[in-house]
């Protein structure tokens, strides 16, 4: 475990969080339709935008597996997914909340949106199980690499078509006509720096958890041997 | 959940619907907090056993060296050699409760 860059790792990340926190509750400004509600967007949106790039970056992960046949890069492929999904859970369930808060529903089944990111989620809930069903090691990284990589390569096209579609509910932030006021888009931009350190963060935790695990598992197989 | 929120916060709902979407987040933030460490007490446990059972029989010091490099306080911890580089391929991510049995394994 390399000590010195988790430890910077997480007090960039609480920094961070407290600037973005600050920004969102004391400098962005309340937004004239939605009133104070609108604050669930600094949350949700990063999140969203966070999961789906962590998805996309553990195909990544994946292709560099087949190529390389380096364990390494597998294990990352399954730490930003499964960090991704847990991410994923929390954009769901802010996004349910700021719906019941905006629109007066906890789910709307017509928005693409939505249900285009459940659907995704779905996908990759598959990820796990299908993973832990191979015993042979190799062959369950090969496997779950492939997943990894045709569920990567979903996630952008899915994104793509959804914003082509027409979207009954769901506002558009990024891209649109009505660009954000400069406060909003700052304290949305650290946000996105914040969310994104966090998953960052807890990835590189996950990982030398992994590691060390895997290690102590190699290393009490050999003193078994010896005893 | 909500709805203890929601008369327990300020009047206004949209107040109690920000306060609920943060809590849950960070909640989710500290729940798998929360469980990282419970798995790197179990990991700590399970590098003093291997310690002791190092001191107690009879290791090269290059092998109880291997050990020991999962002291987290050892600043130059050393990489694993080629044998137990050979040794990692056999363990799966996800797999074994137990040492060298391998089975479909359980999610880490």
């Amino acid at each position: 475990m390399r000590r010195p860059s988790l430890r910077a790792l997480s007090i960039a990340t609480i920094l961070a969080l407290c600037v973005s926190l600050s920004l969102v509750f004391f400098y962005a400004p309340i937004e004239v339709e939605e009133g104070f509600l609108q604050k669930i967007f600094y949350l949700h949106v990063p999140l969203a935008i966070v999961t789906l790039c962590g998805f996309v970056i553990g195909g990544l992960c994946a292709i560099a597996h087949l190529r390389t046949r380096d364990q390494r890069w597998d294990l990352r492929s399954y730490v930003f997914i499964h960090m991704s999904l847990i991410f994923g859970v929390a954009v769901l369930i802010t996004g349910s909340i700021w719906a019941r808060g905006s629109w007066g529903h906890w789910w709307v089944w017509s928005e693409p949106t939505l249900v285009s990111f459940l659907i995704v989620m779905l996908l990759y809930a598959t990820y796990q199980p299908l993973r832990f069903a191979i015993e042979d090691p190799e062959r369950q990284a090969r496997y779950a690499s492939v997943f990894a990589i045709t569920a990567g390569a979903f996630v952008p096209m899915n994104f793509l078509a959804v914003r082509l579609s027409a979207s009954y509910l769901h506002p558009r932030v990024l891209g649109s006509s009505s660009n954000l006021p400069a406060p909003m888009a700052l304290t949305f931009l650290a946000s996105i720096v914040a969310i994104a350190l966090l998953f960052a963060t807890l990835c590189a935790y996950e990982l030398a958890a992994k590691r060390t695990r895997i290690l102590l598992k190699a290393r009490s197989r050999i003193l078994g041997y010896q005893s | 959940m909500t709805q203890l929120l929601a008369t327990t916060l300020p009047e206004h709902s949209s107040d109690g619907y920000v306060a609920a979407a943060y809590i849950v987040f960070f909640a989710i933030v500290l729940i798998y907090v929360a469980i990282m460490a419970v798995r790197l007490g179990r990991v700590e446990r399970k590098v003093e056993e291997l310690r002791g059972e190092a001191t107690k029989s009879d290791i090269p010091p290059a092998r109880a060296r291997g050990i020991a490099d999962l002291d987290e306080s050892n600043p130059n911890p050393a990489l694993p050699d080629k044998g137990q580089e050979h040794a990692l391929e056999g363990v799966p991510h996800g797999g074994g409760r137990s040492e060298g049995h391998r089975q479909a394994g359980r999610p880490l």
